[in-house]
């Protein structure tokens, strides 16, 4: 772990409203796992906490996140150009457990693809990536994944499932039993709720990276927590504990 | 080269620079980016005599200049901490400020005589900006009798120095840390959070209440403690907003003996060994035999 300077090289948009961000670094990211995040500065005065990003891509001395608009935050990060000054604070947190055996099913809804983007490549042939969006207006969000199988959800019917990602996941997941599946996921709430319910009844094993407002992202402040099973200490810090939990663990 | 160290009720600091309490988790946290024995002193994240779970989230919120949490004193309990974290703290031989905080006088009473009289433990921190459950809610340290009663129960019943951390939601700071000084507190922590909100337009609701920190709070709390100095005659450890190394300065010469860095950590964390070597700095450059030297020199 470490923070390091850098500059950014591309901030652009992708589809409106969400951007691909590529920093060059002065050193290397130390090795990051899958699901791990990191903290970086905004180069904008009126903003002075980090924010955290989900690795989406990381070599040598480039580091690429994706993000959605959400907030003052983001709304700031969109608008920094090229050669902007930043920070990197990562690589942070627990990240994905690969079992070494099994096909991975990964659930995405939304821009929790930026969250597992890492994991479906690091995974390659051995993932299927359950993708849910709101319509084929998002699809060039997947511009950049090649050899992975996807199949699509929309809410709106444009493109693949008409529904949502879990319903599409349902359709499909007896079809892997025999695999010995192993679910990620990263995406709204509703959409692990409703994932803890399919995956119930079998009790498969299953992965969600959690997103939480943070301050620190080191395990300082306590400021992201999430409510687990524990019965001595249930509310875990996203940042040091997480931000990828094992969803049997959670309390939803 | 001037020397960093200080006094603080008896210990020797190798400087004055400490982290806020609850900025710094447990202390080893940190430790991936930089060693802990850099601060003068570590203060603990507030502690109770059992544990507590803290609120749900949203406990983090940034606002222009500042922000708001609202953590819920989450915290492993008193016992926990001196069994599974001071350890640490002992095999790198740096002091300890241990912070704690109750709901009534007994939850403060019964914490406070947890706390070992140990050569590394500095004093006890104790936050006043509790609720009392038994008075309606009202927190202990709006009041100077209410402040003057509850130092005064604890200073019965341990030998370790006191220290409290007062609220600046008062009408009169000076009053208040006057109270803490007669009920037998032997230093002063100026200041703690300042109670804020946030309204979220999008969702048109308010996502937290809480306590705010940050560049926002400097002046008013660098105020206290200039009103405090000259008032009462006990070393005041400055803390609100300080981000900087020329932040710590102005704490320092207004009256304060060390300082807590808090949310700046959270901006840079890198903060603390920064203010350090900056103060190591400014004093090479103005021939200053000691930071010590310049506490209260503001008041001429």
């Amino acid at each position: 772990m470490d923070d390091i300077p850098g500059t950014i090289r591309e901030n652009s948009a992708v589809i409106p409203g969400y951007y691909r961000l590529t920093v060059r670094l002065e050193r290397p990211l130390g090795e990051a796992v899958p699901g791990q995040f990191v903290m970086l500065k905004v180069p904008d005065r009126e903003i002075f906490l980090r924010r955290p990003f989900s690795i989406y891509d990381a070599r040598g001395t480039t580091v690429t996140v994706m993000y959605r608009v959400v907030g003052k935050g983001t709304e700031a990060l969109s608008r920094a150009g090229k050669r902007a000054p930043v920070m990197v604070l990562g690589p942070l947190g627990r990240g994905f457990s690969v079992p070494p055996t099994g096909v991975c099913l990964v659930v995405a809804g939304g821009i929790g693809y930026a969250g597992v983007r890492m994991l479906l490549k690091r995974l390659g042939k051995r993932a299927v990536l359950f993708l849910g969006i709101s319509g084929r207006t998002e699809l060039p969000l997947l511009s950049d994944l090649k050899g992975i199988e996807v199949l699509t959800a929309t809410l709106d019917g444009s493109h693949g499932y008409h529904g949502n990602v879990v319903s599409l996941l349902k359709e499909h997941l007896a079809s892997y039993r025999s695999q010995g599946p192993t679910v990620f996921a990263c995406g709204p709430r509703g959409m692990i709720v409703s994932l803890k319910g399919l995956l119930d009844a079998d009790k498969v094993p299953c992965q969600v990276s959690v997103e939480e407002r943070m301050a620190c992202g080191l395990g300082l402040c306590f400021g992201c927590v999430a409510e687990t099973k524990d019965e001595i200490n249930p509310l875990k810090r996203v940042c040091k504990e997480g931000p990828v939990f094992d969803l049997w663990e959670l309390s939803l | 080269m001037g020397t960093l160290a200080v006094d603080l009720l008896g210990k020797a600091l190798k400087n004055p620079v400490m982290n806020a309490s609850g900025t710094l988790g447990y202390g080893i946290e940190i430790e991936p980016l930089w060693n802990i024995e850099t601060l003068g002193a570590y203060v603990t994240k507030g502690l109770s005599e059992k544990p507590h779970h803290g609120n749900k989230t949203p406990r983090v919120w940034e606002e222009r200049h500042g922000m708001i949490n609202s953590i819920g004193l989450q915290n492993v309990g008193v016992d926990d901490f001196f069994s599974h974290y001071f350890p640490f703290f002992v095999e790198r031989k740096v002091p300890v400020i241990v912070n704690f905080f109750g709901f009534s006088e007994d939850e403060y009473i019964s914490c406070a005589r947890k706390v070992p009289s140990h050569h590394l433990v500095v004093a006890l921190e104790m936050n006043l900006s509790c609720p009392n459950i038994k008075k309606g809610g009202i927190s202990f340290g709006k009041d100077a009798p209410a402040v003057h009663n509850i130092v005064r129960a604890v200073r019965e019943v341990t030998p370790v120095p006191i220290i409290a951390k007062l609220t600046p939601e008062v009408k009169n700071i000076v009053e208040i840390a006057r109270a803490a000084y007669e009920g037998g507190a032997d230093g002063l922590t100026l200041i703690n959070t300042m109670p804020a909100a946030v309204i979220d337009t999008r969702s048109r609701n308010m996502p937290l209440k809480g306590g705010l920190s940050g560049p926002i709070l400097k002046p008013i709390a660098l105020r206290a403690v200039y009103d405090c100095y000259k008032e009462v005659p006990i070393p005041i450890i400055g803390a609100g907003g300080i981000m900087d190394a020329e932040d710590a300065l102005e704490f320092l010469m207004a009256g304060a003996r060390a300082v807590e860095v808090g949310t700046a950590t959270f901006a840079d964390p890198f903060a603390m060994p920064k203010i350090i070597s900056g103060l190591g700095e400014w004093l090479d450059e103005n021939n200053c035999a000691g930071i010590a030297a310049i506490t209260g020199i503001a008041h001429g």
